[in-house]
């Protein structure tokens, strides 16, 4: 069960950002912040080596006494982050990586939605609805 | 007071145990400050200490040195209870006070005249020492000072045998007898003496560690934990002086387990903590010093981990995270001075996490502060503290020292003592200790590419600094980091730093922040609550009416008192006035101004549009809206014109349109005009007035800008789909002339070719100073253009007329001829220019262009015939023949031929005595062709084409003027032939009436000729004369052959065929000829005609021409 779950378009601004604690969700979007140093890091080296194009799942970000933070950077360079509580033993690399998919297939259905404009922040209930299941592993 | 004597920080690490061990030398016997020589001595030991240098640090024991007691030996451990773990003076101790080695100098040569003497104050002065040194096994050496150098070793038998007596006076090993010679190269002495120095104390350490090793036998395990980890640690600091760094690491992490072995209970609790913390220190930097960065990181997690949950005492929790604190920040610092040792470190691995979580602490601690001590006020009494500084042990508390039995302690004590600790940590300032850690963890994100974590520690930062009241040094790191929050539109994080920056701004009555903030703070992104907004937005009305604006009720009295002292002296001053520039920040009210056409001419208004869009949920009002426009040069501001029918306050989400109207300036003409700013000027300029200045212009950096049009609009003016042009150029204005060209298209080579410029003046003013201007679009030489039908001599454009006025719809006609000597296709540029005759004169022009092509009237073709007509190939010498000259007229126009004439030019000359044109005053129609033919004859042999003049034509089209064509005619080659021959006969004859046919045959060479004559006999003549004969003819003469003819037959008959041979001998004998029989039949197909035409027999007795007359014929032989 991941704790937040953060897309971040191209330009680096928040597109979609949900939290299971309300309360906390500032706090979550300075680690996303923090995390985007290390995507960043990840993406200007990635186009040096032979990495595989076709991995898009950057791995664990980097770790906080409380959390774990992993990456996901879509083709068109949006960015998906993964918040996992570090006492969570139950998901591993796997999960993260199903997540991910499942984060960017909703991602995908949200962008070909018609009322939807690219580029701004999404808003939609269904979308949050479908998040927030990816979330709690109830889909 | 009694708390001025106890350590602030008991968390700090003692300095000897952060200081790099190195072996301690003892110097004595240096009188560095009355002996210069001793001075230079001891300088060039101790200072300019290089990493190259042997790991050793000097120190100079004065004569009077006490160095520390011996303690007594201990036989057996059996009955020693350890009352703590680590002695404070232990370290201090062999790392600064007990040397290694003790060298002793001394002022002494070999040579020296009072040698006896001398040796005996040296060796008392090396017992003396040694006396000191009693029960240590530190080295003793002597080193002699002597001014002579040194010989080579075993060629000076007295220094030999003088060091042995030294020796033995001194009771000293011959080894440890050193002689350093004063003169050159000091410093190369200096370093061998100190490597021997140093490989004297490795052993003196060697042997130390060894004697503590011995003691382990001695130790049990039940009562000697202490004593346990005590001489690891030992072991662990000998070994580091010895320079040994892997047997003092093996040594520190016994240390380190035997510590953690040890049952933690309430009496030990820190001083396990305090322990573990420094062998933990020495660890890590060992392993970094090892090159096992990995090691000491997980060392150091595994350490914090063990230790972190032990929080002690609940009452002295801050002490707790206080040496959590400290752990992580000197965690940082070795790792740092690894990574500047040249160590690669990582983004997700690099000193400034550790400070990061240094400061995390530091913040906890301080929290735990405000909780437990908030309460204490008074110190207790009597001071429990109270000698702190001569503790015995680390990590005691002064109030129970070195209780190590489980009893419980008394609690009337351990209270006195705890609300002390407590008192005490209430005086520290730990925002300046966590604000320290956050500058250190700040710059070593920055070194490591992490620009947002940074962002987040500098606001952590400017947290920290409004805690500890320094509202403008946080209103400041605020106001800095919003840019990067603003540009990558992380709202709820900006909004959460506005809502801080702006009460800094209120707390420090910094009001053009405040303003600025405020601006910002009630635009529809900053996502806080309306009642916020509303308090905003209100203190921002009172504001600009001067009235101090009121605080967060939120905030405690005290400081917001502060803050109103502070606001008041701001509105002293009679009006306020702020220029603020909003293009940074994402403002509640958003413009855009764009030119509605990209060229304005200069007689016309220039149009800007301006929306002005609020999104603040409460209304405002301006007081003005201006634009200022940037030209080339200078600004000029123009207020917006259509007031009338809108007013300047705004509701939320209204948007506005307004329109600034003036006139191009006409200095301005072919340069770009901007949109500078668009300012809004809020409250009014007697009270407070703010001058909101949006400069920046560029389109909005969203995704996809064409996608906006999608977006679902409510207002009537689409705000967000303006496209703005904020450029526009000032052109000069279009002229409502009319200009017609009236001209005969194509023009013809060389003639001057006349073109009517009509104007007719369609403007609704008069018109002045009118100038046309004629120039060819681009300059071809060979094209003339003038006023006049002749040679103007200028290259440039000319000027056509310098009319005065010419009034609404006046005409104006002028002329101007060009003139081309080249065919081709050009562009002639009519430029008008003049002065519009209105309220305000402007300048206008027009330019126009004529396109014109040059053709050729004629083309010359030339024929060239023999007398018979017909064509030849080639001319000889003497002959004549005809110059045919053909006129092909190619122009669309008819043209008349005036003359024509013709000039030979040598050899050439005419065969006839006066030329005569035979197309004088013809007129020819396109496609008609017009042919004249003059004899001509050569003179001279040539072998290539020969000129044979040039060809003068006069000719003009109709209502034209004159033009003189010329051309060189070519001709052809000229051959030499030594015969010529020539008929002469009567142009017709009658049938049987004779007639005479000469043949006259000219020798032109200096040679006789030989020639078979033979004529042929036909059936249309009967004929009298030599049928076949030879002739003689002589150098330079003619000869003339006669026939008498009779026709027979009527019509075009063919005469008698003449025909020459060479003789045939003469074939034979003159092998050379002159002149062979090829040549002699062409002659006679050239020369002479073959028919003539017979009449029938006139009636009657008609007059004969003379030569057809009987005549009597003559034979010349």
């Amino acid at each position: 069960m991941a704790v937040c779950v953060g897309i971040i378009g191209k330009d680096n601004s928040p597109k979609f950002f949900t939290c299971l604690n309300p309360a906390e969700e500032l706090n979550f979007q300075y680690k996303v912040l923090s995390a985007l140093d290390v995507v960043e890091e990840k993406l200007n080296c990635g186009s040096k080596g032979a990495t595989d194009l076709r991995e898009l799942y950057l791995g664990m970000l980097y770790t906080l006494e409380t959390h774990k933070i992993y990456g996901y950077v879509t083709n068109t360079k949006i960015k998906f982050i993964i918040v996992v509580d570090s006492t969570n033993m139950a998901l591993r690399d796997n999960e993260i990586r199903s997540m991910f998919r499942k984060i960017h297939s909703e991602y995908a259905d949200i962008v070909c939605n018609p009322f939807y404009i690219p580029g701004e922040p999404i808003c939609s209930k269904s979308f949050t609805g479908s998040i927030k299941n990816i979330m709690t592993g109830t889909v | 007071m009694m708390q001025s004597n106890i350590n602030p920080n008991a968390t700090d690490f003692p300095t000897e145990l952060c200081a790099k061990p190195q072996a301690l030398v003892g110097i004595s016997g240096l009188d560095i400050l009355n002996n210069a020589i001793h001075k230079s001595i001891w300088d060039t030991f101790s200072s300019n200490r290089r990493v190259e240098r042997a790991p050793v640090v000097f120190k100079l024991i004065g004569n009077a040195h006490e160095f520390p007691v011996v303690k007594p030996k201990r036989s057996s451990y059996d009955w020693y209870i350890p009352k703590g773990i680590l002695k404070k003076n232990w370290l201090h101790k062999h790392l600064f006070e007990i040397p290694a080695v003790t060298v002793i100098f001394y002022d002494l040569d070999w040579s020296d005249p009072q040698w006896n003497e001398k040796m005996i104050e040296c060796a008392s002065r090396v017992q003396s020492m040694r006396a000191a040194l009693e029960g240590r096994a530190c080295k003793l050496t002597v080193v002699l000072i002597q001014n002579s150098l040194p010989l080579p070793a075993g060629e000076d038998a007295l220094a030999a045998e003088r060091a042995v007596a030294l020796c033995s006076s001194c009771e000293l090993n011959s080894q440890s007898l050193f002689v350093l010679p004063h003169g050159d190269h000091l410093q190369g002495y200096a370093v061998r003496l100190e490597t021997a120095f140093y490989e004297f104390a490795q052993t003196y350490y060697h042997n130390e560690a060894k004697h503590v090793k011995s003691h382990k036998d001695h130790l049990n395990k039940n009562s000697h934990q202490y004593l346990f980890v005590r001489h690891q640690f030992k072991l662990g600091i000998l070994y580091e002086l010895k320079q040994d760094i892997h047997s003092s690491h093996k040594h520190y992490t016994h240390a380190y387990n035997n510590l953690l072995e040890i049952r933690i209970v309430d009496t030990n609790a820190l001083e396990i903590r305090t322990i573990a913390g420094f062998i933990n220190y020495k660890l890590c930097r060992l392993l970094f010093a090892l090159n096992l960065p990995r090691d000491a990181i997980s060392q150091f997690k595994s350490h914090i981990d063990r230790f972190k949950s032990r929080l002690g005492f609940q009452e002295l929790s801050f002490e707790h995270y206080a040496w959590l604190s400290k752990q992580y920040s000197v965690f940082g610092d070795i790792f740092d001075e690894a990574v500047k040792l040249g160590l690669p470190a990582v983004q997700t691995q690099h000193p400034g996490l550790y400070y990061q979580q240094g400061a995390h602490y530091a913040t906890m601690r301080k929290k735990s502060c405000q909780e437990l001590c908030s309460s204490v006020t008074t110190y207790p009494q009597p001071d429990p503290l109270e000698g702190a500084i001569h503790m015995e042990f680390f990590g005691q508390r002064p109030w129970r020292p070195g209780k190590i039995s489980a009893e419980p302690p008394d609690p009337h004590l351990e209270s006195n003592g705890i609300q002390a600790m407590q008192f005490l940590e209430r005086q520290v300032n730990h925002s300046n200790l966590i604000i320290a850690l956050y500058g250190l963890a700040i710059t070593q994100y920055k070194t490591y590419r992490c620009p947002r974590t940074r962002r987040h520690l500098v606001l952590q930062m400017a947290d920290e600094y409004y805690d500890s009241k320094d509202y403008g040094k946080a209103l400041t790191l605020y106001t800095h980091m919003l840019w990067d929050f603003r540009s990558e539109k992380w709202w709820s994080i900006l909004s959460q730093i506005l809502e801080k920056a702006i009460r800094c701004a209120y707390l420090t009555a910094n009001i053009q922040d405040y303003v600025l903030l405020a601006i910002e703070f009630l635009g529809t992104d900053v996502c806080v609550s309306l009642d916020e907004k509303r308090r905003v937005y209100e203190n921002l009305i009172r504001i600009l009416k001067k009235q101090i604006p009121f605080g967060n009720t939120k905030l405690p009295q005290d400081i917001l008192q502060g803050a109103i002292i502070l606001w008041q002296p701001v509105f002293t001053e009679k009006s306020l006035s702020f220029s603020l520039d909003m293009g940074n920040i994402v403002s509640c009210i958003a413009t855009k101004g764009r030119f509605m056409k990209t060229a304005y001419e200069v007689d016309q208004n220039v149009t800007i549009e301006v929306y002005i869009r609020s999104t603040c949920p409460f209304p405002l009002t301006f007081s003005k809206v201006s634009v200022t426009v940037n030209t080339q040069g200078y600004s000029s501001e123009f207020a917006v014109t259509n007031l009338e029918n809108i007013s300047l306050s705004f509701h939320k989400d209204e948007v506005k349109r307004f329109l600034v109207v003036f006139m191009a300036d006409s200095n301005d003409i072919n340069k770009e005009i901007q949109i500078g700013s668009i300012n809004l000027l809020l409250g009014n300029p007697q009270e407070c007035c703010l001058d909101l200045k949006y400069t920046s212009l560029n389109e909005t950096n969203g995704n996809h800008i064409e996608l906006t049009h999608f977006k679902y609009s409510l207002d009537k003016l689409d705000f967000d789909n303006i496209q703005l042009l904020p450029k526009a150029t000032v052109v000069p204005r279009e002229s409502k002339l009319r200009v017609e060209f009236d001209h005969e298209d194509p023009a013809l080579l060389g003639e001057w070719y006349k073109i009517k410029v009509g104007v007719v003046n369609e403007e609704m003013f008069g018109i002045t100073d009118l100038k046309i201007e004629v120039g060819l679009e681009e300059e071809i030489a060979d094209v003339e253009i003038s006023l006049r039908p002749e040679p103007s001599h200028t290259r440039e454009g000319i000027v056509l007329t310098n009319v005065d006025t010419l009034e609404h719809g006046e005409e104006l006609d002028s002329f101007f001829f060009i003139r081309s000597s080249l065919v081709c296709k050009f562009n002639l540029q009519v430029k008008l220019a003049y002065t519009l005759n209105r309220e305000k004169p402007v300048f206008s022009s027009k330019t126009e262009i004529v396109a014109l092509s040059v053709v050729e009237p004629f083309e010359v073709s030339t024929k060239y015939l023999s007398l018979l007509m017909n064509e030849i190939d080639k001319f000889y010498v003497g002959e004549e023949f005809g110059v045919m000259k053909y006129l092909m007229f190619t122009s669309p126009w008819s043209i008349i031929i005036e003359d024509t004439s013709f000039e030979y030019t040598n050899p050439l000359r005419p065969a006839e005595k006066a030329y005569n044109s035979q197309l004088v005053e013809k007129t020819f129609n396109t496609g008609e062709i017009g042919a004249e033919i003059h004899l001509a004859a050569c003179d001279k042999s040539c072998e290539h084409n020969l000129t044979i003049g040039q060809y003068s034509i006069r000719w003009r089209r109709k209502n034209g003027y004159t033009t003189s064509t010329n051309l060189h005619i070519t001709g052809l080659s000229c051959d030499w032939i030594p015969l010529g021959i020539k008929l002469r006969v009567p142009a017709h004859g009658f049938v049987r009436t004779p007639m005479i046919l000469s043949y006259l045959i000219e020798n032109r060479s200096t040679d006789l000729i030989q020639l078979e004559v033979s004529m042929e006999a036909s059936e249309a003549f009967m004929f009298a004369g030599y049928k076949q004969f030879v002739i003689s003819i002589l150098p330079k003469s003619v000869r003339t052959l006669q026939y008498n003819l009779n026709p027979l037959i009527a019509g075009n008959v063919a005469y008698p065929k003449l025909s020459l041979k060479l003789p045939e001998n003469a074939v034979e004998d003159k092998v050379p000829s002159i002149i062979d029989q090829e040549e002699l039949n062409l002659l006679i197909q050239r020369s002479l005609s073959t028919h003539i035409y017979v009449m029938p027999q006139a009636k009657g007795q008609p007059k004969l021409p003379t030569v057809i007359s009987p005549k009597k014929i003559m034979f010349v032989s």
